[in-house]
């Protein structure tokens, strides 16, 4: 039997290495995927998001941590396909049009991925069609907008607006986020939520779906 | 910056001034010249302490000190002490000589300096400098935009009224044959009246990046002018002009110009070929999103050194510090990882909260998280860029201030790269060209030609170049 607990430490300190050599060794040894996540990953990566809000980790911490978790999602997720295994929520993610900055939103969509939600990332400069035509597509519960410069914030609301338009607005929660936005910006476009940082973007997309 | 004020029975214009935040730094006893304001409007009359502390040039110019002041109608009054040092340049530079006055602006987002050179002898005959009145609408690039988008020309009226003071003052009657400018992409596109709709959002290419040209009625200047040409996105005629001031486009091994500031520039190339980027470094080498920064003004720690285990602070003008800028941030970022109260991944040592440095003054670990991002993108665009590079300048106020051994032991310059402080590249380059009408085309045309974009966001690898970077540690190039 391979020693989980590895999992878990590689997880928190970005080991992506060990991370998948655990990972194959447990699924050789018949432990399930749901395990592996329930029970290692998802406190891991709540533990570097403890640790980046005490700011004891920095981004360079958290993205080593995703990648390591990554390494070992890419393993689990055909299995868990297969088991038909239900997600804490699904997710579709992206920065807004006309927005290039995309960090702050990986670390999000990794934090997320690490609590156990399906995040489908649509990458930077998305869209709003995009974000419609995958919230049908991937039967979405939640999106997330990122925005990192002032002059793309308006963007969020023209994709709510769009959403609403294309008549899912109803069917999901929107979570924005990204340094020039405020909860009070939140607000005013009419999202359901607001996160200033990745960790706490994982509380707020479980309070959000629950 | 300025300060209107209206006499009051009873109290003397030193008191309000005082009471306005004016500091004496000798305690009253108009011995330093430290308090120094000058008149814009209304009369302070001259007294006997001011004669001994300041010289018959600065007092026929308006300057008058604080502490001793008086006066018996509405005044205002431009504070020195609250001012940036703005940086100017007079190196001497090629010449083909002509008749008449010209010219030379470096228009920048924070501060203006305007130039007045003798078109025959190349001699700089006067120097206006100020801050941009466009600070009003927004401290950056992105914010000015936004307000260009709400309120359209209003910032372009401002900073042509603003410009065309300053050169009339210059002028002093004289007419010009010419007023060069250079400045970035945004301050070219709002001067000009262009549309900024382009610059707010990807790819950040706008149709009119070319020079401009106005006649002297149009702008109600002494002169003609002309804004140099951009050089893409978010590169513009401040980093063209400082590529003729520096040469980049003669030398035959790689060359870099590095431009530190909240719209971090750098370039780098040769006669081969140049490559320029812009990143987003964020406000923390300017004192800004950090717990107790401030400009390099007084009573700002601007260098700090390590000695017996302990810090020995610098602060601008002998005062009690009261913040830290640009420089001593730098500085004592490097001096904390030196003792080892730093750790090189930006983590305070030992669990602990802050990192005191002198009096009141300490750090905490957020402003460092705040330098690590704003070093982390300067050096990963270098990296990107700049493979090759043996030799780069540094432009710009913060480049020429900012201590190297410091900046290299927490890695934001290369190790392996000779590193020359250039000052104010792109007003020198602004002059170059001014001072050469015939050989002007040829040469901007030859670095345009030259000359591509690279958006950094957009490689593959920006990502983890970034996050490498932000380790306090010193890195080489190759």
């Amino acid at each position: 039997m391979p020693e989980l607990q590895k999992l878990y430490d590689a997880v928190l300190n970005g080991d992506q290495k060990t991370a998948v050599a655990v990972t194959q060794e447990a699924l050789a040894a018949g432990v399930s995927p749901m395990e592996l996540i329930t029970n290692y990953m998802v406190p891991a990566m709540d533990k570097v998001g403890s640790l980046f809000e005490c700011e004891e980790y920095f981004v360079p911490e958290l993205l080593l941590s995703a990648r390591a978790m990554k390494g070992s999602l890419e393993l689990l997720r055909p299995l868990l396909a297969a088991s038909g295994a239900e997600p804490a929520g699904r997710v579709v993610i992206g920065t807004v049009k006309g927005d290039l900055h995309d960090i702050g939103k990986n670390l999000v969509a990794s934090m997320l991925e690490g609590a156990g939600f399906e995040v489908t990332d649509l990458g930077a400069d998305v869209p709003a069609e995009k974000f419609i035509a995958a919230i049908e597509e991937k039967k979405a519960n939640v999106v997330a907008l990122s925005a990192l410069l002032t002059v793309t914030m308006p963007a969020m609301r023209t994709t709510i607006e769009a959403l609403k338009q294309a008549g899912v607005r109803e069917k999901v929660k929107v979570m924005v986020g990204g340094a020039p936005v405020t909860q009070q910006f939140a607000e005013e476009i009419g999202a359901d939520g607001y996160s200033d940082n990745a960790s706490a973007a994982v509380g707020l997309a479980r309070k959000l779906v629950a | 910056m300025n300060l209107k004020l209206h006499p009051r029975a009873g109290e003397r214009l030193a008191d309000q001034l005082f009471h306005a935040g004016v500091e004496f730094p000798c305690g009253g006893e108009s011995a330093c010249g430290g308090c120094r304001i000058r008149v814009i409007e209304g009369d302070v009359p001259i007294t006997e302490m001011m004669r001994v502390a300041l010289t018959e040039e600065e007092l026929a110019q308006g300057w008058r000190l604080a502490c001793c002041a008086n006066a018996a109608g509405a005044v205002t009054v431009e504070v020195d002490q609250w001012s940036v040092h703005v940086l100017t340049d007079e190196a001497a530079v090629p010449i083909e000589p002509r008749e008449g006055f010209g010219a030379a602006i470096d228009l920048g987002t924070t501060t203006l300096v305007a130039q007045l050179v003798d078109l025959e002898t190349g001699e700089v005959l006067g120097v206006e400098t100020a801050l941009n009145a466009q600070a009003r609408f927004g401290a950056d690039v992105m914010s000015r935009i936004q307000y260009e988008l709400k309120q359209p020309g209003e910032p372009r009226a401002v900073i042509r009224r603003q410009l065309g003071e300053m050169l009339r003052r210059l002028a002093g009657g004289r007419a010009l044959e010419e007023i060069l400018i250079a400045g970035n992409t945004a301050m070219h596109h709002l001067f000009c009246g262009l549309s900024v709709e382009p610059l707010a959002a990807v790819p950040f290419l706008s149709p009119s990046l070319g020079e401009a040209r106005f006649e002297a009625a149009e702008l109600g200047w002494p002169g003609p002018a002309v804004f140099l040409a951009c050089l893409g996105g978010f590169v513009g005629s401040d980093l063209l002009a400082g590529i003729v001031a520096t040469r980049i486009d003669r030398h035959r091994h790689p060359h870099g110009l590095f431009d530190i500031g909240t719209n971090g520039e750098i370039v780098v190339g040769s006669r081969e070929g140049i490559r320029c980027a812009s990143t987003a470094a964020g406000p923390a080498f300017e004192g800004g999103r950090i717990g107790m920064g401030m400009r390099a003004g007084d009573g700002a720690i601007d260098s700090v050194h390590v000695n017996d285990g302990g810090f020995v602070c610098h602060v601008l003008g002998g005062a009690a510090p009261r913040g830290i800028c640009g420089s001593g941030l730098v500085d004592a970022a490097a001096a904390a990882l030196e003792l080892s109260l730093v750790m090189p991944n930006g983590r305070l040592a030992q669990g602990a909260k802050t990192l005191p440095l002198s009096g009141s003054v300490a750090l905490a670990q957020s402003d460092i998280r705040e330098l690590q991002l704003a070093k982390g993108a300067m050096a990963a665009g270098l990296k990107m860029l700049g493979g090759e590079v043996r030799h780069l300048s540094l432009a710009g106020a913060f480049g020429n201030y900012i201590r190297q051994a410091s900046a290299r032991a927490i890695g934001l310059l290369p190790d392996d790269v000779v590193v020359e402080p250039v000052g104010n590249a792109a007003l020198r380059g602004a002059r170059m060209l001014l001072l050469a009408p015939h050989r002007r085309e040829a040469r901007l045309k030859g670095i345009l030609a030259l000359c591509s974009h690279v958006e950094l966001a957009a490689e593959a690898e920006f990502q983890d170049i970034y996050a490498e970077s932000m380790a306090l540690r010193r890195y080489s190039l190759r």
